[in-house]
């Protein structure tokens, strides 16, 4: 047991309380709009609830003890300095002011990857009928069959953003998404070439369904699968912009 | 209580505040504001739409991370609270060398996170625990608890990183701990102030009841927030920053190198300092970009020594020994790392 030789004052026990509550307020904030998926996978959800939970648990707690004037948060190395307290409210701060908005195409540094993500594999993929597929389960698919033209002609209906690599032509985008395994921090651009006369007319970033079909070619010098549309039209962001690998 | 009536009995750890605060912030401030410059001239994106990015990144990691920080603070103040010295000691064998290796997994049923364990093997070690058991128990627990399994599972699934992660922690620790076992006398290695007290008087608390066990537990648990959740946040920022302002082109270079991407995690971990409980997530932010070797040995070393933890080590160790346990988990790691890698065909 040891003491501490200065006391905590008493806003800096007040300043630790609000700053434990504001955030299980936040986090219960993202959870009630949904914001939540902009940050982490579904699956993992439950963990904010904990938090939540916590959070208000610990900053109940020190709101009673120090409403009946006993301050008992000075204990051990309870005492921090206003710099620490700072650096704890920065999450709180960000959350705050700066919109909350999933990664976009500007998120997209150093290109779209055409190989399957995620420790899934591509197991999973086999279950699916081609038109139910996304952008993830199409590269799985291509990546197990033993033939890339195995999947020739299959018909294709997908939903993702427009990107542009720097080497492609006028009649040529990515439709691209992100997928997320655990949380942003894995976060990693996928995509499947589309060849479109009307390329240019699509906004960088916009999101796009396509039906259409699919041909095994070249880009990039590597054999992917590539969209042959028969229709691009453009669709709202979906409510929860990743997929979960 | 008694440790009131003897203060020298159990004299406070150093305060380790004093050399650590300017250096992580200078150093913090060094690294965002180069980020900011180069992310500003290179990603040619309006400074609103890098600072979204930028947000969402640090928030994705930090709201995936924190409920592991609130579960280890909490589980660190049940300790405090509940748990006494002589509780750990009465389940080791007798045997030194079973001992060691015994030690290893000791946090399976104690929790605690590097941190946490500090205080916690300094007063197992005036309790009369041998050097080498305190030794090992250091290095592997802030690894081997459930909590930290359970964010390494969440954050990696039942994989190769997993797997190799408590492949590599239980060996290098125990490793460790038996270079001291056959090289090293006691009162070499411990710090006067830790060694056995003459009669342990102090140790012997009496239970505290539940109530008065609560209270102190949830007390505990807010200060180690504030005081570990400063780790948390500027690995985040970090972590966020280099996702945000570098090319993955050019982390890919250094990453995907099999040997040159090892000293670079052991770096980072190094100086990141991320509690254990929430050190997956961040590991997570680099798998893209850098090998499996340098990630393992990046979730091995980093619990077992980084800045905050040396600085914690020198009010338990002498300096000479806090240096080995430096050197000793720096090279093992490292050559570990490095073996994976090559053995892995680069992957």
């Amino acid at each position: 047991m040891e003491m501490n030789a200065k006391p905590v004052p008493y806003w800096q026990d007040w300043l630790k309380t609000l700053l434990l509550l504001a955030m299980g307020l936040y986090l219960g904030i993202l959870i009630v709009t949904g914001n939540l998926s902009n940050y982490i996978n579904e699956r993992f959800q439950w963990l904010s609830y904990v938090a939540v939970l916590l959070f208000l648990l610990l900053g109940g707690w020190s709101a009673l003890s120090l409403l009946r004037q006993q301050t008992t948060l000075n204990y051990a190395h309870a005492r921090i300095t206003p710099a620490a307290l700072l650096l704890a409210a920065i999450p709180l701060l960000f959350g705050l002011l700066v919109p909350s908005r999933p990664l976009g195409v500007e998120a997209v540094t150093g290109g779209v990857s055409l190989n399957p993500v995620g420790r899934a594999a591509a197991a999973a993929a086999y279950t699916k009928p081609p038109l139910e597929r996304n952008v993830l389960d199409w590269l799985r698919e291509f990546a197990a069959v033993p033939a890339p033209a195995a999947l020739d002609n299959e018909p294709v209906d997908v939903i993702g953003f427009v990107y542009r690599e720097p080497d492609m032509t006028g009649t040529q985008f990515m439709l691209a998404r992100f997928t997320m395994s655990c949380c942003v921090a894995d976060a990693f651009a996928i995509g499947m070439p589309v060849e479109y006369a009307a390329a240019g007319e699509l906004a960088e970033g916009a999101w796009v369904r396509i039906r259409g079909t699919l041909r095994a070619g070249l880009f990039e010098g590597q054999m992917v699968p590539i969209i042959q549309p028969q229709q691009v039209e453009p669709v709202d962001m979906p409510a929860n912009p990743y997929l979960y690998s | 209580m008694q440790a009131e009536a003897r203060p020298t009995a159990t004299p406070a750890l150093p305060d380790t505040r004093l050399p650590l605060r300017p250096l992580v912030y200078v150093l913090v401030g060094v690294f965002m504001v180069a980020a900011v410059l180069y992310g500003t001239l290179n990603t040619g994106q309006p400074p609103d739409v890098v600072l979204t990015i930028f947000s969402t990144r640090f928030l994705g990691i930090f709201i995936e991370a924190v409920p592991f920080l609130l579960l280890g603070t909490l589980t660190s103040g049940l300790i405090e609270a509940f748990i006494r010295p002589d509780d750990i000691v009465r389940l080791l064998p007798r045997n030194r060398v079973l001992a060691t290796v015994v030690g290893a997994f000791l946090g399976i049923i104690f929790p605690v996170c590097e941190c946490g364990v500090v205080p916690v093997v300094r007063r197992l070690f005036m309790k009369g625990l041998p050097v080498s058991v305190g030794i090992t128990f250091l290095l592997a627990a802030p690894f081997m608890n459930p909590i930290v399994f359970a964010s390494t599972y969440i954050a990696f699934g039942f994989s190769t990183i997993f797997i190799g992660r408590f492949i590599l922690t239980a060996t290098i620790a125990i490793s460790i701990g038996l270079i001291f076992a056959l090289t090293a006398r006691t009162e070499e290695v411990l710090q006067p102030s830790s060694m056995m007290a003459g009669d342990g008087f102090d140790l012997l608390q009496p239970r505290r009841s539940l109530r008065q066990g609560l209270a102190m537990t949830i007390t505990v648990a807010v200060g180690e927030f504030f005081e570990m959740g400063r780790y948390l946040v500027i690995g985040c920022l970090l972590a966020a920053c280099m996702q945000t302002f570098i090319p993955q082109d050019a982390l890919l270079e250094v990453g995907k190198n099999p040997v040159a991407s090892v000293p670079v995690m052991l770096a980072i971990a190094f100086i990141l300092s991320v509690c254990s409980t929430v050190d997956s997530f961040l590991a997570l932010a680099f798998t893209v970009t850098f090998t499996t070797g340098s990630i393992l040995a990046f979730l091995s070393f980093g619990p077992m020594v980084d800045i905050k933890s040396t600085l914690m080590f020198t009010g338990v160790f002498r300096r000479k020994t806090v240096l080995y346990l430096f050197l000793l988990a720096l090279l093992m790691n490292l050559f570990a790392g490095v073996l994976i890698n090559l053995s892995m065909g680069y992957f």
